[in-house]
């Protein structure tokens, strides 16, 4: 209870600090919370601003589809590289050294390949969300004790009774983290790709009023976006603590 | 399967990738104009060297600053989050929360006080940069055995002793592995600030070469920042290994 009151009180001299600071210095720069109520009002209003409910379903079907396409590669390639012993020796280093670059890096070209449209922020969102899922897939199967598959073998169980049986409670928790990192990197990757260039989704809202200098309804924008990823991180988060429950 | 094995195998499926994709393109599957033969790449590379580095070295600078100022602040912030208990509890969730908040979005803003210069980037840098510091060192911080420093304090260990013979060696690991996982978030955070808004740097110019559809140049610094990307995490690796046997 005392943790909740600290924290509270942490967050409110945040905000008084913002605003305080925000009201000293050049209000087209700074915007502080108490302005955030009424842009945020006019951003919904959609006044001076493309009319926001098209752009908002454009980059959920947009994360939707990133994420689907980023789970079924990750899940696809890791069972295969971590089943198949040789192939993840071989493939499992390459996969590795392509993960060392910083993701950003890939974005002009597939932007040249896919053009201004949807499929590159989809593209860029599966190169981002594959990875995660992929190495917690690789990880998962490492965790899986030898012996109890021994065991379970001689003892007769089949290949899907050894997977549902064995290896899936060893490898959930793992998994299951990296599921979620997968859906937030989808989600950075879509973003990122609408504020590098697009011509639709909230990204591209983002960037026509910062490009307008429209602060105030630019940081009710961000306020608004970044709310929604914490939100589904946290869903991800009640899942995840689900997940490892059941695998004990 | 030896090492050796395991290289030639890596080698091969390198060359028959780059030898698929070459066919691909000459056999007219996909237009030169947006995805150039390999061979054209490396037609480019001698010539987009020149042009390239400086601009590389450009954002190096950017990113040493970033990641400097991130360390700097990241690793005493996570230590005394991670010692202090009550710190923990009421700073920690917020701590999380920033660092799941895509960073992007506060770019413009930044852009939009510092310009698009040296000091915009080196602070993208550091903000992409600084919460996985924090959080890994509070983590490796937390994880500290307290029993060691009770059996050290009733063997009437004094702090200074305590602090180098049993926190430092059991915290170092975490400082360590969150000093190299910062290295990349700083370069991302240079590249996509540089990207945003910036007028030079390889960011930029990947961006421009990307806009103005010259696709082997584009390719060849691709590949250019990834090599050298790729060389300094593994050089940050073997150093860890060494680090790990020294300990």
């Amino acid at each position: 209870m005392r943790v909740w009151c600290w924290r509270a009180a942490v967050l409110l001299a945040a905000l008084l600090l913002w605003e305080g600071a925000a009201r000293m210095l050049n209000p087209i720069l700074y915007v502080g919370p108490s302005r955030l109520p009424s842009a945020l009002g006019r951003v919904l209003a959609t006044r001076d601003l493309p009319p926001l409910s098209g752009h908002v379903w454009l980059t959920l079907g947009e994360i939707t589809a990133a994420y689907a396409l980023a789970v079924a590669g990750g899940l696809w390639v890791g069972f295969l590289l971590g089943l198949r012993k040789t192939l993840g020796r071989i493939y499992e280093p390459l996969l590795a050294a392509l993960y060392a670059v910083p993701s950003v890096v890939w974005y002009p070209s597939l932007m040249l390949f896919l053009g201004l449209g949807p499929a590159s922020k989809i593209a860029f969102g599966v190169l981002l969300g594959f990875f995660p899922v992929t190495l917690s897939v690789l990880a998962g199967i490492r965790q899986v004790p030898d012996t109890l598959v021994v065991v379970a073998v001689s003892m007769g169980a089949g290949r899907w009774t050894l997977f549902r049986k064995v290896m899936l409670p060893a490898m959930a928790s793992t998994m299951v983290g990296g599921l979620r990192s997968g859906l937030a990197l989808s989600v950075v990757g879509v973003l990122v790709g609408e504020l590098l260039g697009a011509r639709a989704g909230l990204g591209y809202v983002i960037n026509y009023a910062y490009g307008l200098m429209m602060t105030a309804e630019y940081a009710a924008l961000v306020v608004l976006v970044a709310a929604a990823v914490l939100l589904l991180d946290g869903v991800g988060s009640v899942i995840e603590g689900r997940v490892k429950r059941w695998a004990g | 399967m030896g090492r050796l094995t395991v290289f030639a195998c890596q080698a091969l499926s390198i060359a028959a990738a780059l030898l698929g994709w070459e066919a691909a393109v000459r056999g007219g599957v996909v237009d030169p104009l947006f995805v150039p033969a390999p061979s054209a790449v490396l037609g480019v590379l001698a010539g987009t060297v020149p042009e390239t580095l400086p601009r590389l070295g450009d954002t190096l600078v950017k990113t040493f600053l970033g990641y400097a100022l991130a360390v700097c602040v990241g690793v005493p912030a996570g230590l005394v989050l991670g010692s202090r208990p009550a710190a923990h509890a009421v700073a920690m969730p917020y701590v999380v929360a920033l660092y799941g908040i895509p960073k992007i979005l506060i770019l413009p803003w930044i852009a939009l006080i510092f310009g698009i210069g040296l000091s915009t980037a080196a602070l993208s840098a550091a903000v992409f940069a600084i919460f996985p510091v924090v959080v890994l060192v509070a983590a490796g911080t937390r994880d500290v055995d307290p029993a060691l420093v009770t059996v050290a304090v009733s063997m009437g260990a004094n702090r200074v002793q305590i602090a180098r013979k049993i926190l430092l060696p059991a915290v170092l690991p975490s400082v360590l592995t969150a000093m190299r996982v910062a290295v990349v978030f700083a370069l991302l955070g240079a590249l996509l600030a540089e990207m945003l808004a910036g007028n030079r740097g390889i960011g930029f110019q990947m961006q421009r070469t990307a806009l103005a559809f010259r696709a082997p140049e584009l390719f060849a610094i691709t590949a250019i920042v990834s090599v050298l990307s790729i060389s300094v995490v593994l050089f940050l690796e073997h150093l860890n290994r060494r680090l790990g046997r020294w300990r």
